[in-house]
């Protein structure tokens, strides 16, 4: 069905030079909404990073007001060696729905699709639901992206509680392996292993508060604690342990963690000469020199590339940090 | 339709850490020291180096290591650790060295400096190997690298024992070792040092390495045939006619003379790359991806190749070697004019082997092996050749209809292409080969790291399966010491006798027609 809002014959002509393009392989459909024309650029220049990467058929759907209309191009005439072809379609005039359907219809068949939402919000009960009647596509928002992170995240937690069998995967929350690993790797010397129970107070700073609760809801659900207040978990014995998140560093990006036991504090935090280390160390009784880790591969389009290569499904870690951000933020 | 999934093994870091729970590193998990012999030579500036520093940057070695350079050179660490850097500066493929990690990494970089029989600088790299363990945490874990001339290998696994530095000594961590190619000279001395070896390693602490196996496109090969259904079927003696296996280089012998000279090629690229690629190809599918499984179906086959018959070596083999000549329009001596050679030298700069695999799945399907020096084009490849169609019922008069082939294109290109037939279009059934070609440059845009770091890493982790195992080195040798045997005894009266920027030489084609075939072009 062709959706009424752009005519046929502009359908027709999208086909015909999509037709003509020079694109041997396909490895994914990548769809992009954008819904603000001060996004446009910087989420066009990481959707080209990673066609750049993944021979795709990029269709990016232009919510701005204003846009419509559509055209087809390659993502570099002048490199060969790049074979996506970029489709942009300006939808502003379109319903959702039908913006679902135009972009479902130009499609390349039997490869993975990718949805990549880059709007702030998922758009109530419309048009990111839109994309997930019938079709299943592996599916990345970035719950960190506006200002008003929280309402995002509890967005996103309630589209995953009714469609808890799709392929989501938050930036928000990818960005934190890293610092997920960094603790973990605290407590793989088994030596340490008993202090992991007598955590007393976590506080992490981080460019957004998306990341900070995802970090803190992560360890709380791997932990067993509940959350008793915004600021707030307690262990499984009822013992609380704080929780202290605060705006410092670069946006989107965890800056430091601290979690302190009975006897010891351990302890990340990026290096002030150069963000792309962090400095890793124990204080106290279970004293560890600095380490440093490298930071790797965190930008926007190597996380989406890892979503769409680790299509594996649902995520029960992520579900369950997610289900207790949700508690922490209702408080 | 279900599919069942090979065991693997657990995920690094245990299950008894909460945290760890969907949480995986690449970090190798074990800490080590890297011990490299041969520290000031080319190979550790130009690769090893730079590969251990990209694995640092990519966070993949251990949270605790140490590297020691033992070397002839009268270096002192600081030395050592100003020349390391220079080496990455100018060689790694992530570009210079910059702090902090440098400085990070600087600091587990020691250096001993001796002869490989000095007792007394054994003695000092037990010592720092022991303050490494105390003051790196590297836990008595080691991993002895012999980037040294192969001559050297035995001398340097007795002095490890006699200094306590063997596995049988080290209690407190494991001990493995990682060996350059060439693993032998011949048959003999292979079995030699492999005796040298085996006093000392056992074997599953014995990494033989052939970069070659690290190379994406040679991992590739088992993908493509085991990741698809598509192609196994076909993949027998039932629908295909031969498999050519090139490795083809521009290059001559640069300052390797001294030791070619005593190689050549069927010592040099046949025994050990070639037929690595062999196995790979034609080897059954193993049950699990386990080094062991894959190590084992890789034996069988080259266990199954017909044994050469001396009667007949000179039918089933060519030989060549380069004269004078242009390599992209620059002139190039001859191979007995290059620096070392000995000028009336009779070595192989090219050689070409026709092997049979007597098994169900392959036999009287040819494989035809070829390597060789200053050819027209660097281009190493594997092309599986199908047999022709049953009964033709397409095509006019005067088209051929070609047979199917399927390349695996290892470098410069790396890929996979596969022809076919097809329709031209117009009012006549003209029927024409067409290729459909798939890049990895192009397929994924990414430049594939360097074979050493995947296969550093793989020795730090304890997995062996891109390394050669004895039993495998054994039947290479087995297969290759009639022809070396042979061509050393009968001299070639006609070297040298294919041009350098050429296909090879004539005899080349002349053995390939007795299997009624020709070469594809380099």
């Amino acid at each position: 069905m062709i959706p009424p809002a752009l005519p046929t014959a502009d359908i027709e002509s999208i086909r015909t030079e999509l037709a003509q393009a020079k694109q041997h392989i396909t490895t994914m459909n990548f769809i992009v909404w954008i819904d603000r024309e001060s996004n446009r650029d910087w989420v066009i220049q990481r959707a080209s990073k990673i066609s750049e990467k993944h021979p795709s058929r990029t269709i990016i759907l232009d919510a701005s007001p204003g846009r419509v209309g559509a055209h087809v191009r390659p993502l570099d005439a002048n490199n060969p060696n790049h074979q996506s072809t970029f489709i942009d379609i300006g939808v502003a005039d379109m319903t959702p729905q039908d913006a679902c359907v135009l972009a479902t219809s130009l499609e390349v068949p039997d490869v993975l699709t990718v949805l990549c939402w880059s709007a702030e919000s998922l758009g109530g009960d419309t048009a990111f639901r839109c994309f997930f009647e019938g079709a299943r596509p592996v599916a990345v928002v970035d719950s960190s992206l506006g200002v008003r992170d929280a309402t995002t995240i509890l967005e996103l937690a309630q589209f995953y509680k009714e469609h808890s069998d799709v392929s989501l995967r938050d930036l928000a929350w990818m960005r934190l392996h890293l610092w997920q690993d960094i603790i973990a790797h605290f407590f793989d010397d088994p030596a340490l292993r008993e202090e992991l129970f007598s955590i007393q107070k976590l506080r992490i700073v981080a460019g957004s508060d998306a990341e900070a609760l995802y970090l803190g809801g992560w360890l709380a659900s791997r932990l067993g604690w509940s959350a008793v207040a915004h600021d707030e978990f307690a262990d499984r014995n009822g013992h609380r342990i704080v929780f202290e998140h605060e705006r410092g560093g670069q946006a989107r990006r965890v800056y430091s963690v601290a979690l302190t036991t009975a006897t010891s504090v351990y302890q990340g935090s990026v290096d002030e000469d150069d963000a792309s280390v962090v400095r890793v160390w124990v204080e106290g009784a279970n004293e560890r020199p600095v380490r440093l880790v490298p930071v790797q591969a965190i930008d926007t389009a190597s996380l989406v590339e890892r979503a769409a290569l680790e299509d594996g499904g649902t995520d029960e870690i992520f579900e369950t940090a997610l289900r207790m951000v949700q508690t922490l933020i209702d408080g | 339709m279900t599919q069942t999934i090979a065991r693997t093994g657990g995920a690094p870091g245990g299950d008894s850490n909460p945290l760890r729970a969907g949480v995986t590193s690449s970090r190798i998990t074990d800490p080590c020291n890297v011990v490299f012999f041969g520290a000031s030579g080319d190979l550790v500036k130009r690769m090893l180096m730079p590969a251990m520093y990209n694995l640092r940057l990519e966070d993949i070695l251990p949270a605790n290591f140490g590297i020691v350079g033992f070397s002839r050179c009268e270096w002192h660490t600081e030395e050592f650790r100003v020349e390391m850097r220079k080496s990455i500066d100018e060689f790694s493929r992530s570009g210079p060295a910059k702090d902090p990690l440098w400085a990070d990494f600087a600091k587990r970089l020691s250096f001993i400096p001796g002869s490989f029989d000095d007792k007394e600088a054994f003695a000092q790299l037990r010592a720092q190997l022991e303050a490494n363990d105390a003051g790196l945490g590297t836990a008595g874990n080691r991993l002895f690298y012999l980037s040294t001339p192969p001559s050297l290998f035995g001398q340097i696994i007795d002095m490890l024992d006699e200094a306590g530095l063997g596995p049988n000594t080290n209690k407190a961590g494991w001990t493995r070792i990682i060996i350059e190619k060439p693993f032998g000279t011949d048959l003999e001395s292979a079995r030699a040092l492999q005796a040298e070896v085996s006093k000392v390693f056992d074997e599953k602490a014995v990494y033989r390495i052939d970069h070659y196996l690290g190379k994406e496109p040679v991992q590739d090969i088992m993908a493509l045939r085991f990741a698809n259904v598509i192609f196994e079927p076909l993949w027998n003696r039932r629908y295909i006619e031969s498999v050519q296996i090139t490795a083809a280089e521009t290059v001559g012998v640069e300052e390797r003379g001294g030791y070619y000279d005593n190689a050549g090629a069927l010592r040099d690229m046949i025994q050990n790359h070639v037929m690595n690629l062999l196995a790979l190809v034609a080897m059954e599918p193993p049950v699990s991806p386990t080094a062991d499984n894959i190590r084992d179906e890789k034996f069988k086959v080259l266990s199954a190749l017909r044994p050469m018959d001396r009667n007949r070596i000179m039918q089933d083999t060519a030989r060549g070697q380069y004269d004078a000549g242009s390599i992209a329009g620059k002139p190039v001596p001859g191979y007995r004019d290059e620096p070392n050679v000995n000028p009336k030298s009779n070595t192989e700069t090219y050689a070409a082997v026709k092997l049979f695999i007597d098994n169900w799945r392959w036999a009287d399907v040819p494989f035809l092996l070829r390597s060789g020096k200053r050819l027209q084009r660097k281009n190493s490849e594997i092309a599986i050749r199908f047999k022709g169609i049953p009964h033709r019922l397409f095509g006019e008069a005067g088209d051929s209809i070609d047979n199917n082939v399927l390349v695996m294109k290892i470098q410069p290109e790396e890929g996979v292409s596969l022809r076919f037939a097809a329709k031209v279009p117009g009012p006549k059934m003209h029927i024409r080969a067409v290729s459909m070609d798939f890049n990895y440059g192009t397929g994924f845009g990414v430049v594939s790291a360097p074979a050493y770091e995947r296969l550093i890493g793989d020795a730090m982790r304890g997995d062996a399966t891109l390394f050669t195992r004895w039993d495998a080195v054994q039947q290479a040798w087995e297969q290759v010491m009639p022809i070396l045997e042979t061509w050393q005894n009968t001299p070639d009266e006609t070297f040298p006798n294919y041009s350098a920027g050429s296909q090879g030489p004539a005899s080349s084609d002349r053995m390939l027609a007795t299997v009624g075939g020709e070469w594809r072009k380099i």
